[in-house]
């Protein structure tokens, strides 16, 4: 196993006017679980591409236990990969995929047959061994090119959004079993996704990508309750959190949100002092709004009220503004749409984001 | 309108494409049986009794065998080279982004819309420039020029498909990208190497405009131009004609029941998923 380290990593496509990828920098310390995590385009693929040597890195430096990658072909940087399409060679077994790899690096064949039987049986792939990948479920093949990637006992893993064409019931058994992969095996591995849970619940810490750039890197909590931009904030979550536009008062004790008003108190009161402006965002997760009257009350029309069994959905809209928030409450809930409803923030979970910068304060 | 009569519409109609396409093979099937003087008295007889006999012969009188072998060489070699060479440049132009890609296909599926008439009197003057003239080597090397850029052009679509992943992932397990070509790309392309396979076989196998022009020699004569033999000005062997068809259409016959499933696997990839 292994330590990975991208320090100011960039990538320019040629043929591109933009930077796909722009000085990102973590390292995914011996044994660590890393998510990438971000939409469509952030660039998270591209930096994956990088360390497995499948892009040329434009500047900045890789290195795998210290040692620089950056002009090392894919093949010598001794990193599996496991792809989103599986990527299996449709025209060879689930036996020669597996061996594929150490044919390569001229291994006895008893030593092959060892490790492919061993993988094989880890992944209970022994009775598909003689299969083609045509002949295999989206689960098997799933389970082909992990164990093609596990054979090959490699310094680094990188997943390419393995789960992401498998089916919801599918896709959380091999997030537990991925998860179960990783504390058996210790192994470095680097995994990039779109999926918010995904990344909550297998990564060690996340890496949040947003347009080419590094937004925050924490454990999946710490990002969670702090997220460090309004990217973050909406990205992580569902429904994401409520970014309510909002007015400090003059001592920057009171927020006032359309015409009501909250007492600042504790953290939050702290970094009311040190906005830049008296213009923020106030920013409240669904799960931090309760029903009923409490230290911090305000008071809102019920829009809408979504029961999704376990929970319920209210959207509401505060008095005297024409902002809307969600607030997640538990199935008891019994509001109807056009009410008016009081509700407690709790303030202790709450967020101020500058509007101009989008940060949070 | 009722299935069962839309049902005999349909059988009708194939019957007689089947009657419309298969009738002259079975005619010269018949006659490659029976001697040009059966065939004089009655051009659509049944061929009883059989002259099996007549196959001997074009074999080893009319020196079928000569030709045969020569059409052989000539076709196995320039396929080979053709599904070699035509796979490599098709792996290239369609994996490779790398300046004047697009340029460089443009150039090479130009050549197919010069008819051949236009290009045979330099290649002619080219051959015997370079002492390839009546020569069977020089065949060869017009008939890879001539199929090149139709292989790669099918080729090159089939190659285009296979996604971009496999090459990643045998990158990433240590292949080179020769080796990637030989253990990756060919072999999934079988499909498409079958159909440019036996199309070449089927078009160079009949091909005759090159080879009349080309090859003098009687004992460089390919099978086209051995069959032409027995068209006289003022007399036919018909019967002859026919039975050196029929030894010349085997070799085809069997390639198409080798590879026909893999050619209609190759014509309809990526229609269905």
């Amino acid at each position: 196993m292994a330590t990975l380290t991208l320090d100011r990593l960039s990538k320019r496509y040629t043929s591109a006017q933009e930077v796909a990828v722009t000085d990102v920098s973590f390292t995914v310390a011996d044994g660590e679980f890393m998510v990438l995590l971000g939409p469509s385009g952030c660039g998270k693929s591209t930096t994956l591409r990088m360390v497995a040597g499948l892009e040329s890195i434009t500047s900045g430096t890789l290195l795998i236990d210290g040692a620089r990658m950056n002009d090392r072909p894919a093949k010598d940087r001794d990193i599996a990969m496991v792809f989103q399409s599986y990527a299996l060679y449709p025209h060879m077994t689930v036996y020669d995929n597996l061996a594929f790899g150490l044919r390569r690096r001229s291994m006895p064949g008893s030593e092959i047959a060892r490790r492919v039987r061993d993988t094989a049986t880890t992944l209970g792939l022994d009775p598909l061994l003689q299969r083609k990948p045509h002949a295999l479920s989206g689960g098997q093949r799933q389970r082909v090119a992990l164990g093609r990637a596990i054979v090959r006992d490699p310094k680094v893993f990188l997943f390419d959004e393995p789960l992401s064409n498998l089916d919801a019931a599918l896709r959380v058994g091999m997030r537990g079993e991925l998860s179960a992969l990783h504390r058996r095996l210790s192994a470095t591995m680097l995994y990039v996704t779109h999926d918010q849970v995904e990344a909550m619940t297998m990564g060690d810490r996340i890496c949040i990508m947003q347009g080419g750039n590094v937004a925050q890197i924490g454990a999946p909590l710490d990002v969670y309750a702090a997220p460090a931009n309004t990217f973050v904030a909406t990205f992580l979550g569902s429904p994401a959190m409520n970014l309510l536009p909002a007015t400090l008062g003059p001592n920057r004790d009171v927020l006032h949100i359309g015409t009501q008003a909250l007492q600042l108190s504790g953290a939050l009161a702290d970094a009311a002092v040190r906005a830049p402006s008296n213009d923020v965002l106030f920013g409240i997760r669904p799960e931090d709004i309760h029903s009923g009257s409490g230290y911090a009350t305000l008071r809102a029309c019920v829009l809408d009220v979504e029961p999704l069994g376990a929970e319920t959905i209210v959207r509401l809209a505060p008095e005297g503004t024409s902002a809307e928030m969600l607030m997640r409450v538990p199935r008891t809930f019994s509001g109807r749409p056009d009410e008016i409803a009081t509700i407690t923030i709790d303030l202790a979970a709450s967020h101020l984001f500058d509007p101009a910068s989008t940060r949070r304060i | 309108m009722p299935a069962i009569l839309t049902r005999a519409i349909v059988m009708l109609l194939l019957t007689g494409y089947t009657a419309f396409a298969a009738g002259p093979f079975v005619w010269a099937a018949m006659m490659s049986l029976r001697t040009t003087t059966e065939i004089s008295r009655n051009h659509f007889g049944l061929p009883f009794p059989p002259h099996w006999e007549k196959f001997g012969q074009a074999w080893f009188n009319s020196n079928y065998s000569v030709y045969f072998t020569n059409s052989a060489y000539v076709v196995v070699t320039a396929v080979l080279v053709l599904t070699i060479v035509g796979a490599m440049a098709a792996h290239c132009l369609s994996r490779y982004r790398f300046r004047g890609n697009r340029f460089i296909y443009f150039l090479i599926f130009s050549a197919i819309i010069f008819p051949p008439q236009i290009t045979i009197i330099a290649l002619f003057q080219t051959l015997v420039t370079y002492g390839l003239y009546n020569n069977l080597a020089g065949l060869t090397l017009v008939y890879i020029a001539l199929q090149l850029p139709l292989t790669v052009y099918i080729l090159e679509s089939f190659f285009a498909r296979i996604p971009s992943d496999l090459f990643d992932a045998a990158r990433m397990d240590g292949y080179s990208e020769w080796a990637i070509f030989w253990k990756v790309s060919l072999p999934i392309a079988l499909p498409a190497l079958a159909t440019t396979v036996i199309l070449n076989t089927i078009l160079l196998w009949n091909e005759f405009l090159y080879a009349v022009v080309l090859i003098t020699d009687e004992a460089k004569r390919t099978l086209p131009l051995g069959i032409q033999r027995f068209m006289g000005d003022q007399l036919e062997d018909v019967g002859m004609i026919a039975t050196g068809l029929m030894i010349a259409i085997i070799p085809i016959v069997l390639i198409y029941a080798f590879f026909s499933e893999k050619l209609i696997q190759g014509m309809t990839a990526g229609a269905v998923k």
